[in-house]
């Protein structure tokens, strides 16, 4: 293990106080929005199930709208778009709950998954690469810190909180969690939920109606993707059998020239595995 | 360019294995600007239009602001902070009569087009061996974030021309000096590094403000699938700095450039 203890304390610490200037600003959305959500309620504007009903006409009417026109379609654009729809777009407040939720399950899932591979020795146990284990640790924490600030703005919107993990995805780590052998299985785990997590907001991000949900959403998806990139580097790394090279410094002029891009694969962020609105939302 | 060559007893098999997951992953890249490029179609159809007509209809009445003209850099002056730089024009504005979508597209053209200008200046100065031995992991970067860089500008230039505006072949007036005499500054990969990190956090910055003020869909889907690839871009030059990668669990908008700060002329 190539890495100096002591300076990624520091930097981890470095880490913190920004993270807590980062909560500061976060903070002020959702006190924003706890006041928008209170307005809401107040003034008899916040119907779930109206709200919902709408909704859900409206996506239908942009969906054969869409479809008839067949313009995205032709497009190739077509299903990527639909999709956004679906999450649906120019949503509402029930349907931004909804997203808020499914956003707080996703988070959930990453915690728990985190957690349980901090448990593996080669994660989080005396084999473990000292960079991995960090990383694991102020990643968990971090979504730790996501799950709280989409369930607070769901609270605040007038919805339930999301405590438990997305369904969709926790079957997919129930089923993955037995074969795991060693830290590349769990690299590609997390690949997958980081992943989806990030798709789902950059597609969220465009859905919501409210303001400070879209604001609290668009400052978590980069940092997801922050979490994917970093995870293809190591993953990168270590299918060339090179696990040395996973370090903080890392040995710059060891490292081959194709890990310089591997964390960075797309121009233009995909959607293509959002998870839709309700997938995770409480029923 | 001097790059250093790895030693055959450093990833003798792995230089093959990432190389063909490289060449998987510009296949990936290229498969995105299809979709990027019929989102921006939309928006030309619908919201574009509409600013179409909105600009024919005055026409006339427009010339306020001020027009940044040319697609030469500035001269060379001027601070050594490229983020004092940044915080000292937060509060200007251009006046422009444009909406904000509009305004936003070409603030944020004018950034990218900066980006691709430092990325090409590093490439330029370390393959004419101004900055040492260039790792070649950094070599790859600076090559890759540069085309990304560009695929963005045209991305926003789109949004801007299909309203009726002229494409923005500028960078950021008000970061360009200070970027080439932080540039003159640079003197080895790390240097390089250290600036394109600033200019990668600006921009993340600066879509993560847009966000929140941005109005239609489209131009909100383009800031949004963008700035998660800036932070991406820094997360990794973070690392190559041998800084933690990912030291925020949330994006900030500090040293964001205000969407309003770039004045865009109707075409």
């Amino acid at each position: 293990m190539s890495v100096d203890e002591h300076a990624l304390g520091e930097l981890i610490e470095q880490s913190a106080d920004l993270q807590a200037d980062a909560m500061h600003q976060s903070t002020e959305a959702l006190k924003e929005m706890v006041e928008v959500g209170h307005d809401r309620r107040r003034t008899g504007e916040l119907d779930p199930e109206q709200d919902m009903a709408a909704a859900t006409r409206r996506q239908e009417l942009m969906r054969k709208s869409l479809l008839g026109a067949g313009t995205l379609a032709a497009a190739g654009f077509g299903a990527a778009v639909l999709g956004l729809f679906d999450t649906p777009a120019f949503a509402d407040s029930a349907t931004d709950i909804q997203m808020l939720q499914t956003a707080a399950s996703l988070e959930n899932l990453a915690v728990a998954t985190y957690k349980t591979a901090l448990t593996l020795p080669f994660i989080g146990g005396s084999s473990a690469n000292g960079v991995v284990k960090a990383f694991a640790t102020t990643t968990m924490a971090q979504h730790t810190q996501h799950g709280q600030a989409f369930n607070a703005a769901a609270q605040q919107l007038g919805g339930k909180a999301q405590n438990a993990a997305d369904p969709k995805y926790a079957a997919v780590v129930q089923a993955a969690v037995p074969t795991i052998k060693g830290p590349s299985d769990v690299v590609r785990l997390a690949i997958k939920l980081e992943t989806v997590a990030a798709e789902t907001y950059v597609a969220n991000a465009s859905a919501y109606s409210d303001l400070n949900a879209r604001k609290v959403t668009a400052s978590i998806m980069g940092v997801e993707a922050q979490h994917v990139s970093i995870l293809l580097a190591v993953q990168a790394l270590l299918a060339a059998n090179a696990p040395q090279l996973i370090a903080l410094p890392p040995n710059l002029s060891a490292l081959p020239g194709a890990a310089g891009s591997i964390g960075f694969p797309n121009a233009f962020y995909q959607t293509d595995m959002a998870s839709p609105a309700t997938e995770g939302a409480v029923s | 360019m001097r790059i250093l060559r790895k030693t055959t007893d450093q990833l003798a098999i792995s230089e093959t294995e990432l190389l063909a997951l490289t060449a998987d992953m510009e296949e990936r890249h290229r498969e995105t600007l299809p979709k990027m490029h019929a989102a921006v179609a939309e928006y030309i159809e619908g919201d574009g239009a509409a600013e179409r007509s909105r600009v024919s209809r005055r026409g006339f009445l427009a010339g306020g602001g001020i027009v940044v003209v040319g697609g030469a850099l500035l001269a060379a002056c001027g601070s050594s902070s490229i983020k004092s730089a940044t915080a000292t024009t937060m509060a200007s504005g251009s006046g422009s009569s444009a909406p904000v979508d509009v305004q936003a597209g070409a603030m944020a053209a004018s950034l990218e087009n900066l980006a691709v200008f430092a990325y090409g200046a590093g490439i330029s100065a370390a393959t004419a061996g101004k900055l040492g031995t260039i790792p070649p992991a950094v070599v790859t970067f600076a090559t890759t974030a540069k085309t990304q860089h560009q695929d963005h500008a045209d991305a926003w230039n789109a949004i801007v021309t299909g309203a009726g505006y002229q494409k923005v072949t500028t960078t950021d007036p008000a970061l360009t000096s200070t970027v080439q005499s932080d540039f003159a500054q640079v003197k080895d990969a790390g240097g390089l590094a250290k600036l394109a990190l600033t200019l990668e956090e600006i921009a993340a910055a600066t879509y993560l403000n847009a966000i929140g003020v941005l109005s239609s869909k489209q131009a909100i889907s383009t800031a949004a699938t963008i700035q998660p690839v800036e932070m991406q871009h820094a997360a990794i030059l973070n690392f190559v700095l041998g800084t933690y990668p990912v030291p925020n669990a949330f994006a900030m908008t500090t040293g964001a450039r205000p969407v309003t700060d770039y004045s865009v002329k109707k075409a």
